[in-house]
């Protein structure tokens, strides 16, 4: 596939899944439903850094580090609304 | 620009635009992180008052700020691809399209700080709003910023400053506006759509 349907396949799926947060975020208000707004939205943060900023073909140690950024706030909003 | 060599499969791993743009990038997600962890744990103190503040927040402008976003990324991708083959004069283009694209947000932005400031919802009328201006404003300084820097390179491109050989600077200043990008997408649901 070429660089360019790889992008924008990477801008249909954040399409998609930001209409879903949405959606999500509209059906109700418990710990689940957070906890699935929380994992979209990683995706969409594995998108833009794997898809967008082309770290998928950067060495791991690069792709690992800013991939702990969207993991490390999703954990810490997801902490603080079970405490 | 940085070529890494990944020992354990023979292949050649590259690392996109100029180390000290990552180490920039890296600057800046820590400083978002402070403020969004920040707006985390004031909402863990006061639940009632951020559920009742966010409902003045409309969660389909929020989404349609983060299309426009996300489209604007999406040109401002396109135009590295059409670098790397030579095709300068149409990454010009598509930086302009990402840059017209920009311009949706920015107009949808301000229109809610002003809907939100005629409605008395400034900084000081609560915590979550002092929150909510703090961190929008400043990822909004960082969309403008990302703007300047799409028109700039825009320009470049338009008078063949990049090619095929030369563009990590190009690479750089993208990477910058999908950093915006990414911010916004753990910014969005917290601001507008948690409860």
């Amino acid at each position: 596939m070429s660089a360019s349907k790889v992008l924008i396949g990477c801008w249909l799926g954040l399409a998609v899944l930001s209409v879903a947060t949405v959606l999500l975020g509209s059906s109700g208000s418990t710990l689940a439903l957070a906890a699935s707004v929380l994992a979209v939205a990683l995706i969409k943060a594995w998108l833009i850094s794997d898809g967008f900023m082309e770290l998928r073909h950067a060495p791991i140690q690069w792709r690992l580090l800013l991939a702990t950024w969207p993991v490390a706030m999703a954990a810490g909003i997801l902490l603080a609304m079970l405490l | 620009m940085s070529t890494l060599p990944d020992t354990a499969t023979g292949v050649s791993r590259r690392l996109p635009g100029d180390l000290a743009m990552w180490f920039f990038i890296l600057v800046e997600l820590s400083a978002f992180a402070i403020l969004i962890l920040a707006f985390a744990v004031t909402q863990l103190l006061y639940p009632e008052l951020f559920a009742q503040s966010r409902a003045a927040l409309d969660s389909s402008t929020g989404l349609a700020l983060t299309l426009s976003l996300l489209t604007s990324g999406l040109f401002a991708a396109l135009a590295v691809e059409q670098v790397r083959i030579d095709q300068s004069r149409r990454a010009a283009w598509l930086l302009l399209a990402a840059l017209l694209t920009s311009c949706i947000y920015v107009v949808l932005k301000l229109d809610e700080y002003g809907h939100l400031s005629s409605l008395g919802l400034g900084m000081e009328h609560n915590t979550f709003f002092t929150l909510y201006w703090i961190l929008t404003g400043f990822h909004f300084l960082h969309v403008l910023l990302g703007m300047v820097i799409l028109g700039w390179m825009a320009e470049l491109c338009r008078r063949r400053a990049y090619n095929a050989q030369s563009h990590a600077g190009m690479e750089s200043g993208v990477l910058y506006w999908h950093m915006v990008d990414m911010v916004w997408v753990l910014l969005f649901p917290l601001v507008y759509v948690l409860n």
